[in-house]
């Protein structure tokens, strides 16, 4: 289990490391370095997901490790409340930042393995804090250093804490 | 006193963004009528009107009231020009004859009030950024797009959305200066074309860079704030305005 502890509350997520054991392993590197401490989400478009993870509340954005395999061919859906891993048009170039689904969003989901259908990854769900996300999807945005959607205010990631009890296989 | 042409491009329009689309609406009118100067005589939209651009069949009602406003604004006098952007660059030919506008190549210089201008939407421009170039080389063939529209209007809808989830900064360790323009690349097409001044859009940095090789004036994109350029009596002007929400 890992907990986003965010100027909004704490979202719980618990991780499926069977299911997606690469890309759970990616994330759990980059919390147990504490490169989630202070960054914010900086792409919250209400009525379809929230996206952090990679900028801090400045804008600035972080140097990442290298990108990693798509696992989206998973089973594992993007419907409200799970975590998948944000990408560029390359189905095989996360890094870093993730976003949250704010509503079942099947057009995500893995379709084939073409660049239009690889989908996106998810790799757990939230367990806990489905009011927080609530707000955060609802706070107004604004176009901010080149990009749209950014949250008026910043939402800040406060840090990112593993519950290493949590009998995970990660 | 000389009539005054604009210069808009970014509006990202997207049935989910509705004060954006009035903004334009109000815009169009506006510069019909202008009552700070000479009213428009031509329109430049430097590309990414639209959020994403699933083909001119595409039955949605933000793409047929698009259409009407910028017809209704095009049949009162001004000229209107429509350049793709690397979102809307399925944009074809029967969409710009139903808003009356002329689609145009990108990049493109045109004379106006006695000066040359370089327009571009801006993307090309970002060389540094391989992985975009690699798709915006793939996206522009004629066989990608004739596969593309050969599809049923869901199957592109879904392909749109999935796009639109695509995030330039997310993978790959980019550093952001990547997804500005490449100052060499500036100078390649200065060169090439002659132009000092070059406006664009595309990299929502608006700004006036006043260069070696010439002036650079970056069009904003349209959300809270919009933006035009304005070229009267030999003169431009970058200004902003509040969206209405």
């Amino acid at each position: 289990m890992v907990t986003l502890h965010t100027t909004y509350g704490p979202i719980k997520i618990e991780l499926d490391a069977e299911k997606a054991p690469a890309t759970v392993a990616n994330f759990l590197m980059y919390v147990r370095e504490g490169f989630y401490d202070g960054t914010i989400f900086h792409r919250v478009i209400d009525n379809f997901m929230i996206q952090g993870g990679g900028f801090d509340s400045e804008m600035n954005q972080k140097a990442t490790q290298d990108p990693i395999e798509n696992e989206a061919d998973n089973g594992l859906k993007n419907d409200f409340g799970t975590i998948a891993m944000a990408r560029t048009m390359d189905p095989h170039s996360a890094t870093a930042q993730f976003f949250i689904n704010v509503k079942d969003n099947d057009f995500l989901n893995h379709s084939g393995k073409t660049m239009q259908g690889w989908g996106y990854a998810v790799f757990g769900r939230v367990v806990e804090g489905d009011d927080v996300l609530e707000k955060i999807r609802a706070v107004p945005t604004t176009s901010r250093s080149g990009h749209q959607d950014v949250p008026t205010e910043a939402v800040i990631i406060e840090s990112a804490t593993l519950d290493e009890d949590s009998g995970e296989v990660a | 006193m000389t009539a005054a042409v604009y210069f808009i491009s970014d509006l990202h329009l997207d049935a989910e963004r509705p004060a954006v689309t009035r903004a334009l609406f109000d815009f169009l009118q506006k510069i019909t009528g202008d009552t700070n100067g000479a009213p428009a005589s031509a329109l430049y939209i430097l590309g990414d009107l639209f959020e994403f651009w699933v083909g001119d069949d595409d039955d949605s009602p933000l793409v047929g009231e698009v259409a009407d406003a910028l017809r209704e604004f095009s049949e009162s006098g001004p000229d209107l020009y429509l350049m793709h952007g690397n979102r809307d660059f399925l944009i074809g030919a029967d969409y710009a004859a139903r808003a009356g506008a002329q689609l145009l190549d990108d990049p493109v210089v045109v004379t106006t009030g006695g000066n040359d201008l370089l327009l571009m939407h801006g993307d090309s421009l970002c060389t540094r950024d391989e992985d975009y170039q690699r798709f915006r080389t793939l996206a522009r063939s004629p066989e990608w797009k004739a596969d593309v529209l050969a599809r049923s209007l869901d199957e592109r809808r879904r392909l749109a959305a999935q796009l639109r989830m695509a995030s330039r900064d997310a993978g790959s360790r980019k550093a952001a200066d990547i997804m500005d323009v490449t100052p060499s690349e500036v100078e390649r097409i200065r060169r090439e074309t002659g132009v000092r001044t070059l406006i664009h859009g595309h990299t929502h940095r608006p700004a006036r860079h006043d260069e070696p090789g010439g002036t650079r004036w970056v069009l904003g994109d349209w959300d809270a704030q919009g933006w035009f350029l304005r070229h009267e009596n030999g003169e431009l002007q970058l200004n902003k305005f509040d969206v209405i929400q």
